[in-house]
């Protein structure tokens, strides 16, 4: 039986989650300068699919962004 | 009693479609309808909500920017109090001062944010959260419990050395380009004097060229006109 790695395809141009590679437990709401580049223009949160984020740490920069803009750290529009 | 998994196999046949007369209680009236499907919880929460004394809670607070220090100190004071009343343990107390907001809140472009860390019991959370809405002077709050391991970090801090970076960087760029621009215009001078100096070889040669040209004339007359040769 072959291998479930050997079934998937591995592409090297895959982005890998910034989040995962330093192991982070939590995305806090106070730390600015990481949440800023995760919003768009307009102040949308960037799709998993432009930054490579795992489906786990969206979520919880999800809440995160939600709760800056909250307290006005963050725009809901631009 | 009814079995997990296949309870339809406990019943009798004859109380299928039984009236109601039928002694044994039905599906509907059963107290384990939802377990006996299957979903039975095999381990409930054990630990019991009042069990739970101390626990850390964070709380962030804006209010406006442009105050006097007194007022600053009466919105501070008021909040602690807040949680004093609540019986809570202060653990942290971060400044951070003035911030821009990104949206006006009630005509305010700007505001400042305290972050406060405490130990409390979590069932006063309701009345200190609701209290913090009716403080005076308090904009916005946010009353939330942090994960698990959760240690205090300073933002305020990380905030100031994130500026002065991005200041850094910015300058940085600025004198970058700056050289970039001096490199180029010193690039293009140097072309400029090479080329001039090409086309000032091209021309020697232009210039000296016609004098060969003549020379040969000359001479090719010359033997033209020489009768002595017999071809």
């Amino acid at each position: 039986m072959r291998k479930r790695s050997d079934q998937q395809r591995s592409d090297p141009r895959r982005k890998k989650c910034p989040f995962c590679e330093k192991n982070a437990l939590y995305i806090d709401y106070k730390d600015y300068p990481l949440l800023k580049p995760y919003t768009d223009y307009f102040g949308n949160i960037r799709q998993r699919y432009y930054t490579g984020t795992c489906l786990k740490h969206q979520k919880m920069l999800r809440t995160a962004i939600e709760r800056a803009r909250f307290l006005g750290m963050l725009a809901y529009r631009k | 009693m009814l079995q997990r998994g296949e309870p339809w196999k406990n019943f009798p046949s004859e109380c299928v479609d039984a009236d109601e007369r039928t002694p044994y209680p039905r599906l509907r009236d059963s107290p384990v309808l939802f377990c006996s499907m299957g979903f039975l919880p095999k381990n409930r929460m054990p630990v019991s909500e009042s069990s739970i004394t101390e626990r850390l809670y964070e709380c962030a607070i804006l209010y406006a920017f442009p105050l006097s220090q007194k007022e600053e100190q009466d919105i501070q004071r008021g909040v602690e109090r807040v949680f004093e009343d609540g019986k809570a343990k202060q653990v942290a107390k971060d400044i951070w001062g003035r911030r821009g907001l990104a949206y006006p809140i009630r005509g305010h472009a700007e505001g400042s944010f305290v972050i406060y860390h405490y130990e409390m019991d979590p069932s006063s959370v309701a009345e200190i959260d609701e209290a913090l809405r009716l403080s005076p002077g308090v904009l916005r709050h946010l009353l939330i419990k942090p994960p698990k391991h959760y240690e205090v970090v300073r933002y305020s801090e990380q905030f100031d050395t994130w500026i002065k970076e991005r200041k850094e960087h910015e300058e940085h760029k600025v004198s970058d380009e700056e050289e970039n621009l001096k490199r180029k215009v010193a690039e293009k001078a140097k072309r400029q004097v090479a080329r001039a100096k090409k086309e000032q070889v091209k021309t020697a040669e232009e210039t000296s060229a016609p004098l060969e040209k003549a020379k040969l004339a000359e001479e090719l007359e010359k033997l033209i006109s020489d009768d002595e040769l017999n071809l």
